[in-house]
């Protein structure tokens, strides 16, 4: 693809990002959503965050697959995160059980 | 820049520093998919500049190198970034008295983990400078750490492991900050239907399936918090 055309996709891409992602924060006052709407956005991350992050554990290759090494992965950072408040020991242990089943024992 | 500012900024980095670092394999594995991609450092790094959307990066990457018609590349990326309108809509409270100047710049900076960190103190606490400050800091430390491990990605591509599942790592990231969240009942319900909801629709064109999936689980969350009984929070 030439150059122009590139920068051209690029600025697409670009506007296509920015343009959501400041639209309230930037019409501000001009701009609201119903008191209704506003109460169901609570959900909002919660919602957006379990929907990114399940398939990535239970999706192998296309096909739902519960029983695999991100599944049992994230099975024990979830315990850990509801037992312990220190920040780093998910990402240690979870990496942890994720090589040491992919490595170790060669799932 | 004031003193009330500065601890906000101080609070909100102290927060979001545990969780940014699972920015850090996201980042460096779009830097090697730039590269890899067949992009120059300048090209590279001037997308990253103009979009800073690791998801929408990756995902029109390999349509802007086919050629592909621009209103696909632009849907394609919109599609993505569609829940950016919900989280601006969420957050945008906590913006309203301050100056356009500054929140078109806020705008631009308003990243997945920053929004989740971040929207419960921006409408709650009502010191505006204190306020921009708790949503600024982690902001710009979230950008600068984006840019610079996208920059290593770039340079360094090749040279990673590439077979440690190092992406699992933004996996973690955001399970951290959904395990919080969830405690209250109606989240997660909201939780458990956007999550289930997303898996099942995962076959629909365009990464769509996501969208509905998040408008599933906040229809679930909402119905939930009416006819579930209020607990207290943990």
């Amino acid at each position: 693809m030439d150059g122009i055309w590139l920068w051209i996709s690029f600025a697409l891409v670009s506007m296509a990002t920015h343009l959501p992602r400041g639209s309230f924060i930037v019409l501000g006052q001009r701009a609201s959503l119903p008191p209704a709407v506003q109460g169901a956005l609570r959900y909002a991350p919660a919602a957006a965050l379990a929907a990114i992050v399940a398939p990535s554990v239970f999706v192998v290759d296309g096909a739902v697959q519960p029983f695999n090494p991100k599944f049992a992965a994230a099975v024990v950072v979830l315990m850990i995160a509801l037992r312990w408040k220190n920040p780093w020991l998910p990402f240690i242990i979870g990496m942890g059980v994720l090589l040491g089943l992919r490595k170790g024992l060669g799932f | 820049m004031n003193r009330r500012f500065l601890a906000g900024a101080r609070s909100g980095f102290r927060i979001f520093l545990p969780l940014s670092i699972g920015l850090i394999p996201w980042a460096l594995v779009t830097g090697v998919a730039l590269t890899s991609a067949g992009l120059s450092v300048v090209e590279a790094m001037g997308m990253n500049l103009m979009v800073y959307a690791g998801v929408a990066q990756i995902a029109t990457l390999p349509l802007i190198v086919a050629g592909a018609p621009l209103w696909l590349i632009g849907l394609t990326a919109l599609a993505l970034n569609l829940r950016f309108l919900i989280f601006s809509a969420a957050i945008a409270k906590g913006f309203h008295d301050v100056p356009l100047k500054l929140r078109i710049p806020s705008g631009y900076l308003l990243i997945d983990g920053v929004f989740a960190v971040c929207t419960e103190r921006m409408l709650s606490v009502r010191d505006r400078h204190w306020r921009f400050g708790y949503f600024l800091g982690p902001s710009l430390w979230g950008w600068g750490l984006w840019q610079c491990f996208v920059l290593t990605g770039v340079l360094g591509a090749g040279a990673l492991p590439q077979d440690w599942s190092l992406e699992f790592m933004a996996t973690i990231a955001l399970m951290v900050i959904l395990v919080p969240l969830s405690k209250n009942r109606a989240m997660l319900v909201a939780a458990l239907v956007g999550g289930a909801s997303s898996v099942l629709l995962r076959g629909m064109p365009l990464k769509l399936g996501v969208i509905v999936a998040i408008v599933i689980g906040i229809i679930a969350g909402f119905v939930a918090g009416r006819v579930l009984p209020e607990r207290k929070e943990a």
